[in-house]
């Protein structure tokens, strides 16, 4: 049952990158994983363990819900709620503005990749 | 439909028996697409094995202790579970204190019963005008090894006059704060450390009359001392006993009433 309370920033990496990955739209166990694992995914080796506990939890809290469940009832998809959506959007602009400092700082080149 | 290689099968069974290592409310809702999962990174050619093999076990580790945590802290850590065991523990606490302190002050208090009479009576003797060194029986009881009861008389201002009992070669006299108690309300009951190792359970009466002065009557405290230990020890034991007893009547308990969803 969802409890609608969302978690303190900064979020856990593989939290981060479910909600990322999510934000595209509705997708699966596997496809959440491949996104993770990918550098603009956030880069996290989500293994099945981890992905379907930070599911659960993330379910429980009230930032992803199952949209649907695949005819062989194996594959399982999820999609962001909207406080999923105002809680990755909020870690994003605090991710944001901490590149932004850096950027300031000269630890980033500008114009390079953020 | 493509059929998968049968090394992939094998895996592919092998990570099921190992799914079997979660937690069961965990594995019901999860098992089926965790295997899923599993299968579809199998067949996705852009993740080797050698990614994928240690990437799954280091997850089942990590994952397996987390949702067995998990289950453990939404098992015990129900706020009606855990009142009923601080509860419990308040009164097995309680108990235990009471089963330590009830013979601890009867034996304290029974350890000066012959005392109050010995001083009682020496006191009436003094009153009568006896003479201090007829009084008290003689004998030299050494306070440090013997549990005899034994009588001391002193002057008015706390000075010994006759005594049974030495320790060091000396008759000990107790601080004078006790003797200006004892003048005030006519008599006190202490227990005394005239040296470090030696605690006496003394009755210290008020003589009055002719030559007044005072009378204590002792006794070496270290049998009473032991059996005190020994019902400390006893009641510790309960305590602990009844603590091991909750500890396993809850975890039993929060186990056949935990949550049986993920």
């Amino acid at each position: 049952m969802a409890t609608g309370t969302a978690p303190a920033a900064p979020l856990s990496p593989a939290v981060f990158a479910i909600l990322l990955s999510l934000a595209e739209g509705e997708k699966h166990g596997y496809l959440i994983m491949k996104d993770a694992r990918a550098p603009q995914g956030g880069g996290v080796q989500l293994g099945p363990g981890t992905l379907y506990g930070s599911l659960d939890r993330m379910m429980r809290d009230g930032l992803v819900e199952e949209s649907g469940i695949s005819d062989d009832e194996r594959r399982r998809y999820y999609r962001l709620t909207n406080l999923g959506q105002s809680v990755l959007a909020v870690e994003l602009e605090r991710l944001d503005a901490a590149v932004a400092s850096a950027r300031s700082l000269g630890l980033i080149p500008h114009g390079g990749r953020s | 439909m493509t059929q998968s290689p049968p090394r992939n099968n094998w895996l592919e069974r092998l990570y099921a028996v190992a799914l079997r290592l979660y937690p069961p409310p965990f594995r019901e809702a999860y098992a089926p697409s965790m295997r899923q999962t599993f299968r579809d990174a199998l067949k996705d050619r852009t993740l080797s094995r050698r990614t994928l093999i240690p990437l799954v076990l280091r997850d089942l580790a990590i994952s397996l202790a987390k949702e067995h945590l998990a289950m453990l802290r939404e098992t015990f850590s129900r706020p009606a579970l855990l009142c009923n065991a601080l509860v419990l523990t308040g009164l097995a606490t309680g108990l235990a204190f009471a089963l330590y302190s009830i013979p601890q002050q009867v034996l304290r208090l029974g350890a000066n019963d012959p005392q109050i009479a010995m001083a009682d009576d020496l006191a009436a003797r003094l009153e009568q005008g006896i003479a201090p060194a007829e009084a008290v029986p003689a004998g030299s009881i050494d306070l440090s090894h013997s549990l005899t009861p034994f009588l001391i008389a002193y002057d008015d201002q706390g000075r010994p006059l006759a005594s049974q009992a030495q320790l060091n070669g000396k008759t000990p006299t107790p601080p004078s704060g006790v003797f200006a108690n004892v003048r005030q309300h006519g008599e006190d009951r202490i227990s005394w450390q005239p040296r470090r190792d030696v605690r006496i359970a003394a009755v210290i009466q008020r003589v009055n009359g002719p030559q007044p002065g005072f009378v204590l009557a002792g006794r070496n405290m270290r049998e009473v001392e032991s059996r005190e230990a020994l019902v400390g020890q006893l009641a510790g034991l309960t305590w602990i006993g009844m603590m091991a007893v909750i500890l396993v009547g809850t975890a039993v308990f929060g186990w056949y009433t935990r949550p049986r969803t993920a």
